[in-house]
């Protein structure tokens, strides 16, 4: 047997173990869904129709795929941001070394290791409107209390709180990791030609962290756009569909009206805006991302 | 200098207002489980029982099956993991040190597979597992998270800064590739399946979605699932707001005390994170 030829095998055999689940978890769905993308079937049926074009042309004609591209949207700022900005600055004020800032860091850090199905329960008691926390400290602020949950103009805020208390922490320490990681010579010179804090921050630190913020930017985006546990938890989707995301109705038009070939119209949808998303974002970053 | 001295009091101050709102909710959670059914109505709200009910968090235990859930969850995170680091190892160490064609493309292709959102195939998994006969059991509900492309990436990275002549010297003696791999290169590599092993077991654990969906089977559930049927169904919802504080703090308990105990660990996987997708 050629040498190669047996090299090549073992490493295939190698290869295996990943490769079966992988095939059979992944690239087999993917290549299903974009299938059942083009049939009409139920679920219970045992004959799916080929139907051409028509889910996609349903799906774009259907006011409410509008609404949930538009809540995706929302939340994809709406938590992105946040949770990249409030990272960044808690990360800033920790950068000195201070007694106590270990402790600090594990409270700030410790949302993002707990089951959101979990704390998700805990603030539906804190969002309660007549006893709940959130209302009280509305109260304190001298505001009006709210009717988180069942407010559709609140809704989507109160899932955004949670995800964004949640994650802060997390690209923290990605933040933290990278500040460390900023040559302090750098630093130094620029203090040298006279760069107050500001200054420095502004045109040596932040362009040196750029590729963790451009990291975390694609990671989180990815996170929003398949949030499902906090939506499941705290609305299911409502009030008044306010709170309904493509994935919330992907799931709602797969498993509760088994809708098969215009779920998987949404699902191509999403796949498709990931993909675009991490395109576009490459194309930012290849032109404003510093990699040293 | 005053100013300074005065900015890094204030600085702290806030760290320390915000550290706390931040814990805050635990705090709430295991107050609130400790009052009566009358207290937690009070307003305004007590911040800490007069009288806590400590067995709550026994009446808690024993309303819902939660030893079988925390069980389950437990065990098919563990298989996970060990079937995790066994997969990504044998495929990384294919992939870094065993030319071969077809490496690059399989690489670019596992690439791929990270820009996809898993959440985006649950439907044809979920009909793929049926046809398997894999729904409602232990099997699928372990077989379809063996493969991640995270952990194959964190491996492969970990894998590439090895250096070849230590394979190459590792054949010279005669040893096989899967000698090599684990005796040699595992152990030089441990802080990464440490890493591994941690994200995914707490993100096994806490895995709602998937589970929920391929299982009807109570016995099944995960834990998330479990505490979930316990808030909704039973007529806990908003009747035994106690109880359900007391299932939701036992729920995340293990998670906090296993957090605390490997914090360095997980802090260094977001190095190792950030480092696996530059690929």
């Amino acid at each position: 047997m050629n040498r190669s030829l047996l090299n090549d095998a073992k490493a295939f055999l190698f290869s295996l173990p990943a490769l079966v689940p992988l095939l059979l978890f992944w690239f087999i769905p993917l290549g299903y869904v974009i299938y059942l993308s083009f049939m009409e079937w139920d679920f219970m049926n045992p004959v799916k129709v080929y139907v051409g074009w028509d889910n996609y042309r349903n799906l774009f004609n259907n006011p409410q795929f509008y609404d949930a591209l538009r809540i995706t949207l929302l939340f994809c700022l709406g938590s992105v941001i946040p949770i990249i900005v409030i990272g960044l600055l808690l990360a800033l004020l920790l950068q000195r070394r201070m007694k106590g800032n270990a402790v600090i860091q594990t409270l700030l850090f410790s949302p993002w290791v707990t089951p959101t199905v979990a704390v998700s329960i805990v603030w539906t008691w804190i969002y309660e409107p007549e006893i709940g926390l959130a209302n009280l400290v509305l109260d304190w602020l001298g505001q009006a209390p709210v009717r988180w949950l069942e407010d559709p103009g609140w809704a989507l805020i109160a899932i955004l709180i949670v995800t964004i208390w949640k994650a802060a922490g997390w690209s923290m320490i990605f933040y933290m990791v990278a500040i460390r990681n900023v040559p302090p010579d750098l630093l130094q010179a620029a203090e040298l030609d006279g760069a107050g804090y500001w200054n420095r921050l502004r045109y040596v630190t932040l362009p040196l962290i750029s590729p963790t913020t451009f990291f975390l930017i694609i990671v989180q985006m990815i996170q929003a756009i398949q949030a499902y546990d906090q939506i499941n938890v705290l609305t299911q989707g409502g009030p008044a569909g306010s709170t309904r995301t493509l994935l919330y109705l992907y799931y709602q038009s797969a498993f509760t009206s088994y809708q098969i070939g215009e779920a998987s119209t949404i699902a191509i949808t999403i796949i498709l805006g990931c993909l675009l998303l991490s395109a576009l974002s490459f194309l930012v970053a290849r032109k404003t991302v510093h990699y040293h | 200098m005053p100013v300074k001295q005065s900015l890094s009091v204030i600085r702290q101050l806030l760290l320390a207002i915000l550290s706390v709102a931040v814990a805050f909710p635990f705090f709430w959670m295991i107050s609130s489980a400790l009052k009566t059914n009358d207290e937690i109505w009070q307003f305004p709200p007590t911040i800490w029982p007069q009288e806590p009910l400590w067995h709550n968090f026994r009446e808690a235990w024993d309303a819902a099956p939660f030893a079988q859930y925390m069980f389950n969850s437990v065990f098919v995170a563990s298989a996970i993991v060990i079937l995790q680091i066994f997969n990504s190892a044998m495929l990384a160490y294919a992939l870094t040190h065993m030319k071969f064609r077809l490496s690059k493309a399989l690489t670019a292709i596992i690439l791929l597979g990270y820009m996809i959102p898993a959440t985006a195939t649950y439907l044809p998994s979920y009909l793929i597992l049926n046809e398997l006969g894999l729904l409602n059991s232990y099997a699928g509900l372990i077989l379809s998270n063996c493969v991640s492309v995270f952990s194959i990436f964190l491996i492969r990275q970990a894998f590439l800064q090895v250096s070849h002549e230590l394979i190459e010297a590792g054949q010279v003696d005669g040893a096989s590739h899967l000698r090599i791999l684990w005796t040699i290169i595992v152990p030089i590599t441990r802080s990464s399946f440490a890493v591994l092993a941690l994200i995914t077991f707490i993100e096994q654990y806490n895995n709602y979605f998937w589970p929920m969906l391929i299982t009807t089977d109570p016995k099944l559930q995960l834990v998330s699932a479990g505490l979930r049927s316990f808030f909704v169904e039973g007529g806990a919802y908003g009747l035994k707001w106690p109880l359900i504080m007391a299932a939701s703090a036992m729920t995340i308990a293990p998670l906090l005390v296993l957090f605390i105990c490997t914090q360095k660990t997980i802090i260094h996987s977001v190095n190792l994170s950030a480092g696996a997708t530059k690929g």
